[in-house]
């Protein structure tokens, strides 16, 4: 029995044995299992990781970023102008300059003196004068600040607008338009602008070669020259060389040769009398023709014209201490001549010259000392010209004589002849100095004899230190 | 009457070519090399002359007035005269943009443009430098575009000027691979100019551009400016001179650095030797290589 037991004890036991193996076998197959579903857990885990940091990444790089205002912006704004004005049209700006003018000048003649002085015959200023002329004062003087405007008005005509400052004032000095497309060389101009007579009437006073204007344009044309309202037609011929001609109306206002404002003028001087009135003229007023024609021999460039202009007269100084007053008609002739021998590109030696002649008759009237009214005609044959020599001997330099003389000023009142002088003169040198084409700086020495005052005549000396300067879009100047 | 007819006739026989007017003597031959016979041509500056400071003479309105076609180099070049002589030439037909007038400086690429101008930078064109004709590359170009405008304007003579660009371009060709190969010898030269002139030449073929003896264009040189050029121009060979500047300067800072003179012409006839387009680029480089 007891072996009985014994061996149900071992079997019993073994049993047990081979239970407790199957149960750890067990155990470690479900720890393996877990083992690897924890890698596996852990694999997909990470695999998840990658992948949310691989969207958040892909996120990132395709989402516009927020700071970036450049796409509102041009969607606003005009790229090109940078400004929020799609309908600017600054590219349509003219072409605008400015030029100053600045000089220091020293005078023998006292400043009140110096605006008393007249030319017998041919010039006389007024107490209430105010006029334009250059250089006026002793000391330091701001000619003019001038400005310019140049642009197309439209495929058929050109504008251009001169706009000189003087430190009070202001002025529309020129303002015309010219055709860009007339045929067969025709070529019209119409509004305001300096008259074609002559050579140097034509140029502004920044091209002017000397400080100061020539005696000839002085006395008849005024220190403005002749500028005038009115229309040009010129034709420039089919030559194989350079003829131009052309006719001008102008409404003739000018102070020293023309006017169109007539008057009334009592017969006595105190003005107790009858006023006997002088109408205006016909109205346009000046007529003036030219022709101009150029030809080269070899280096030597030679440009000439003749001109004529013919008007009638109004010229009213009655408001003056000594009242006086002139009513007639005034032709003028004139001739001018430049011959200009190119060394090289930058060395020139130019001749100029110019001769004037002035042709007028009518009614002056006048007070007898009785303070009777009396009306003499009047006729004056006045004659005279210019003529320089500046030599262009470096790039930047320029030295230049002038001579000025009026050697015929007949004048007659009811056939009388005056006793007027008749070499009324006046030279200049000058040497100046232009860093560029923008600047220049000029040295005018000169004597003008041509002045009086109080029937004698007074010399007058003269040293001008000018500067000039341009800025902005200024075209070239003509030959 | 005579006179007249004399002049109906000086006009009717006027008639019977394309007449053109250049502004350089340079575009004056490439017309000529493609309009031949058919075209009566106008030179207006010099070869001698500097191209900026051109005297706009009165003789040259006459010729603008009856020009069918003005050709000129631009860039701003011809600013200084130009404007003037087309305002009095009374002429419709050549004014800018109208179909006689043709800008050559549109059919290169220009070089040195400046992004922003002042006139205290000297004589800078805001378009670029306007040199262009001396990259003798960019003649083949301008030659078609003179083509092109001269079969638009004479349509019936097309053919004739077709075959004139051949013949040019086929020339032309032969000699620039001659040149090309003579100008790659200078590679790496150190070069100083009086103005920025031959830019395009250089730039081409490699030659290197110390300093120019103008500080500033169009601005004449300084002693300052000379003394400076002077220090930083080791190894150069030349010193590059046109014709129409004075030649003291050069010749003084040649001396200085050991480097020689070289008059180089810009333009047909600036020297006797370039009587044309071909000669002028002969001429460039013979007076480079001797």
């Amino acid at each position: 029995m007891k072996k009985v037991l014994l061996a149900l004890g071992i079997f019993s036991l073994s049993f047990a044995q081979e239970n407790l193996e199957e149960l750890k076998r067990q155990l470690e197959e479900q720890r393996k299992l877990i083992q690897e579903l924890e890698r596996k857990i852990k694999a997909l885990e990470e695999a998840q990781k990658k992948q949310a940091e691989r969207e958040e990444t892909t996120q990132k790089t395709e989402r516009p970023a927020p700071a970036d205002r450049t796409v509102e912006l041009k969607l606003k704004y005009s790229e090109g102008l940078r400004a929020y004005s799609p309908f600017s049209q600054r590219a349509f700006l003219p072409d605008i300059s400015f030029i100053v003018d600045t000089s220091f000048v020293s005078r023998n003649v006292k400043d009140k003196t110096f605006k008393k002085l007249e030319i017998p015959g041919l010039f006389h200023t007024h107490e209430n004068d105010h006029g334009h002329g250059l250089n006026r004062e002793r000391g330091f003087n701001l000619n003019y600040g001038e400005l310019y405007l140049y642009a197309p008005v439209d495929p058929y005509f050109d504008l251009y607008a001169t706009i000189p400052f003087t430190e009070h004032d202001v002025e529309l000095e020129e303002a015309y338009a010219v055709t860009r497309g007339l045929p067969f060389g025709f070529q019209l101009k119409v509004g305001k602008f300096r008259s074609s007579f002559g050579r140097f009437n034509a140029l502004h006073p920044h091209a002017w070669d000397f400080a100061t204007e020539p005696l000839v344009y002085k006395v008849f044309f005024g220190e403005d020259g002749l500028k005038e309202k009115g229309v040009q037609i010129n034709w420039l011929a089919p030559t194989p060389f350079y003829l131009l001609l052309g006719a001008e109306i102008l409404q003739g206002e000018n102070e020293q040769s023309f006017g169109t404002k007539g008057f009334s003028v009592n017969t006595k001087k105190d003005g107790s009398g009858t006023d006997i009135p002088i109408s205006d003229t016909r109205k346009p007023n000046l007529y003036v023709g030219f022709v101009k024609t150029s030809f080269d021999i070899g280096n030597l460039s030679v440009l000439t014209g003749l001109s004529y202009a013919e008007g009638k007269t109004r010229i009213n100084h009655l408001k003056t201490d000594e009242p006086h007053a002139f009513a007639g008609r005034t032709k003028i002739y004139g001739f001018d001549l430049t011959a200009k021998y190119l060394i090289d590109s930058y060395r020139y030696i130019a001749l100029q010259g110019e001769y004037i002649y002035r042709d007028q008759k009518g009614t002056r009237y006048g007070y007898n000392p009785a303070g009777n009214l009396i009306t003499p005609s009047l006729s004056k044959k006045q004659g005279g010209f210019y003529t320089q020599l500046v030599w262009r001997f470096d790039r930047r330099w320029r030295v230049g004589v002038r001579y000025d003389l009026i050697n015929k000023n007949d004048v007659k009142r009811n056939g009388i002849k005056r006793d007027l002088p008749d070499n009324l003169y006046a030279y200049y040198g000058m040497i100046e100095f232009n860093p560029t084409e923008f600047s220049r700086i000029r040295l005018q020495v000169g004597q003008n004899r041509a002045y009086f005052l109080e029937g004698e005549r007074k010399k007058v000396n003269e040293v001008i230190l000018q500067f000039n300067f341009a800025i902005g879009a200024h075209g070239a100047h003509p030959f | 009457m005579r006179w007249f007819v004399f002049l109906l006739f000086l006009f009717s026989l006027s008639f019977a070519q394309l007449r053109v007017v250049a502004t350089y003597p340079w575009i004056g031959e490439l017309v000529k090399e493609i309009g031949k016979e058919k075209v009566s041509v106008y030179v207006i500056a010099k070869g001698t002359e500097d191209p900026h400071f051109v005297v706009p003479k009165p003789s040259h309105i006459a010729k603008l007035r009856d020009a069918d076609l003005l050709i000129i180099q631009g860039a701003s070049i011809e600013i200084g005269f130009l404007p003037p002589l087309l305002t009095q030439s009374n002429n419709p037909k050549v004014q800018p943009g109208r179909e006689g007038f043709l800008d050559l400086s549109q059919f290169v690429e220009l070089i040195e443009k400046p992004q922003s101008v002042s006139r205290a930078m000297g004589d800078v064109h805001p378009e670029g430098n306007p040199h262009y004709q001396l990259d003798p590359h960019n003649i083949p170009k301008l030659a078609r575009a003179v083509k092109e405008k001269l079969c638009s304007m004479d349509k019936n003579n097309c053919p004739y000027y077709e075959t004139n660009l051949k013949d040019f371009l086929r020339r032309w060709e032969e000699r620039l691979k001659v040149w090309d190969k003579g100008f790659e010898k200078l590679r790496g030269t150190k070069v100083i100019q009086y103005h920025k002139l031959y830019d395009y030449l250089l730039r081409r073929y490699g030659i290197e551009l110390v300093g120019t003896l103008e500080p500033l264009p169009g601005i004449p040189p300084t002693a300052k400016h000379i003394e400076e050029l002077i220090r930083k121009s080791q190894g150069v060979k030349f010193v590059l001179q046109d014709v129409y500047h004075e030649k003291r300067t050069a010749q003084f800072v040649a001396q200085r650095i050991g480097a020689k003179v070289v008059i180089l012409p810009h333009d047909v006839g600036a020297v006797p030797e370039a009587k044309d387009l071909f000669s002028l680029f002969e001429e460039i480089l013979k007076r480079l290589t001797q």
